[in-house]
């Protein structure tokens, strides 16, 4: 079971620096996902000017929003589930489903996250249809932006909801073995208070 | 073999797998098992496609703009102004969280805000008056379902995209239903007020006081306005309606009520994303999983099951009330939604149901599950609010139970209700 801490103190630190940067990325992204539709409406109705790029561009930012504070809502129990069979076991065989539960989850990420390599290869063949980096403002040279960054944050999501995951695990063995007085209390209350 | 997935789903969902890993882990297994890689990876490249919507980006801008009106102060506006409207009846209070309720429900789209915004200020308010915890808790949970029904809707957003329906449509069909719970539960209160001898909570407001309160509610009342009328104009897309509503509510907020303040936002921000990014995995997975089941003829199965049930649409729509009431019992509103649509949808569109109106049997079916016992969520956030036991709220919330299954009893035999507002304005056939 040291050992066991000796892994999840560390792994704790980082996931809590991690995800705080991932919910401050979610936040930005989230603001500029409405300046960019308020942008596209007022250019449409205002200028009478549809510009090509928001719709694309706010796309682009949720799904990024999406990747980066989705691990945060696992790690607090943020994740739609009926936890009635859990509840109702005694506490044995209770924290044993729980752990086979969270190594389908695992299995469920690692999966993906084979799938998903393939996914975003693909995305380095293909530009964006509207998005471009325009280092030319700069004096550089702009260039479209490739698929592949946007279908990173789906991948990068998965290996944060992984990584999530390998912390709850640990936390449910060392439950198991008698050691709930040595782990740090769960953030679910914090959905709500932030 | 595939046809295994759906009961493996059950089987992981009963267990407490989280419904995002339980859809993507039964087809997978399965695919796996059957060494279809292609479709293994289709499902992923599905998830990651079913969230790269537009449309969709209407559920965090919504929830963003429910945020921000109840920090920024204006359900406040709102229940002062159904007090000066409703407040001196008998049981005015009660009658008072009723219509805030569907005053609130224009402006978001969830239940569970509407519970936890208004519940915190009017079951104390309804105590101080010398109604009963339970009852207070009660007809606030029994009230915040009409918030998904009436425009816009969180759950009808996600039913529009999964099934691919017009969200405009769906957001009027529910227009109607949702004033019909509103005024159910209103009945309800009055019956209950004669007989329990509930107290007024004011004077009649005079013409003066009403002016003013609807002076004060005015900014925020416009909202459900912008938000339908620039739909329904062709003005925006309802993600565009969505933008503006956020907008619209940071102006009111900080420049005409002066209760927003900059330092609010990160806050409120990143409350909206984090629960918008769980919905929107939900979504994703649940287009993985609709590909799945359109691959293993699972609704042809199912369909033939339902018939043999009976050939009778409206038999079959009372068995279906039945099983959405079950599932609403046990699972979220959306969740739901994500998962029965693709199955039930096609069967009973083939049966000669309007598509609008079967999802609005879905949706009013399932947003009524969410005050139902013994998992109702809304149930559990009023408990929290309230501090009164959850058992005891699901007692005190039968009578309003009764007059939701009513409510859902009439939309569903009688078309019309939800049908005539979007077909006069075009949006139904």
């Amino acid at each position: 079971m040291a050992i066991l801490l000796g892994i999840l103190r560390p792994l704790q630190f980082v996931i809590d620096v991690v995800l705080r940067l991932g919910r401050g990325f979610a936040v930005v992204a989230i603001a500029l996902m409405v300046v960019c539709i308020l942008v596209q409406v007022f250019y449409r109705y205002v200028l009478n000017n549809a510009l090509p790029w928001p719709e694309e561009a706010a796309r682009f930012l949720m799904l990024w929003m999406t990747g980066l504070i989705a691990p945060s809502a696992y790690r607090r129990g943020g994740f739609v589930a009926i936890d009635m069979a859990v509840a109702a076991l005694p506490r044995v065989p209770a924290a044993l489903l729980a752990l086979a539960l969270l190594l389908v989850s695992m299995m469920v990420l690692v999966m993906g996250l084979q799938l998903g390599m393939k996914h975003v290869n693909s995305g380095w063949l293909f530009s964006s249809p509207t998005l471009r980096l325009p280092l030319e403002l700069i004096g550089g040279q702009g260039f479209k932006i490739k698929l592949a960054w946007m279908y990173l944050s789906l991948y990068v999501g998965l290996i944060l909801l992984l990584v999530v995951n390998i912390e709850l695990i640990l936390r449910s063995i060392v439950g198991l073995l008698g050691g709930d007085d040595h782990l740090r209390p769960m953030m679910d209350g914090e959905l709500r208070v932030e | 073999m595939l046809v295994w997935f759906l009961p493996l789903f059950l089987v992981f969902l009963f267990l407490g797998l989280p419904v995002f890993f339980g859809m993507l882990a039964a087809p997978g297994i399965l695919l796996w098992l059957n060494g279809q890689e292609r479709d293994l990876s289709l499902l992923y490249r599905n998830v990651y496609n079913g969230m790269d919507s537009f449309p969709l980006m209407a559920i965090p801008f919504f929830m963003l703009a429910g945020e921000l009106m109840n920090r920024g102060g204006i359900t406040m506006r709102l229940v002062e102004f159904s007090q000066a409207m409703m407040g001196h009846f008998r049981g005015g209070l009660a009658h008072v969280n009723v219509l805030s309720s569907m005053l609130f429900a224009g402006l978001s789209g969830s239940a569970v805000a509407d519970t936890s915004a208004l519940g915190s200020m009017l079951i104390p308010a309804m105590e101080k008056e010398g109604y009963t915890r339970r009852f207070a808790a009660a007809i606030t949970a029994a009230s915040s379902v009409i918030g998904p029904i009436i425009p816009p809707s969180g759950i009808m957003i996600i039913y529009a995209y999964v099934m691919g329906e017009s969200v405009a449509a769906l957001f009027l069909a529910g227009i109607v239903p949702g004033i019909m719970v509103g005024v159910g539960l209103m009945i309800m209160v009055k019956v209950m007020a004669d007989r329990y001898d509930f107290p007024a909570s004011r004077q009649r407001a005079t013409w003066g006081e009403k002016g003013q309160a609807s002076l004060k509610a005015f900014f925020p009342l416009l909202t459900p306005v912008i938000i339908l009328g620039g739909i329904l104009g062709g003005v925006f897309t309802p993600t565009e309606a969505a933008a503006v509503a956020v907008a619209y509510a940071i102006f009111i907020g900080m420049f005409v009520l002066r209760t927003l303040r900059l330092a609010d936002l990160p806050d409120v921000l990143s409350r909206a994303a984090l629960t918008s990014a769980v919905v929107l995995l939900l979504v994703g997975a649940a287009m993985a999983f609709k590909t799945v089941v359109s691959l293993s003829h699972t609704p042809e199965t199912l369909a033939a099951f339902i018939l043999s049930l009976s050939e009778n649409p409206l038999i079959l729509l009372f068995l279906i009330n039945l099983l959405l009431f079950i599932v609403g019992m046990f699972l979220d509103a959306g969740p739901a939604i994500i998962i029965l649509g693709p199955i039930l949808g096609p069967i009973f569109v083939d049966l000669g149901i309007d598509p609008i109106h079967f999802a609005i049997i879905m949706s009013v079916n399932l947003t009524v599950g969410l005050a139902t016992p013994p998992m109702g969520l809304v149930l559990f956030v009023a408990s929290s609010v309230s501090g009164e036991k959850v058992q005891t709220i699901a007692k005190a919330i039968l009578p309003f139970l009764a007059i939701e299954i009513l409510v859902i009893f009439l939309i569903t035999f009688i078309p019309e209700i939800s049908m005539t507002i979007p077909r006069l304005t075009g949006f139904a056939e």
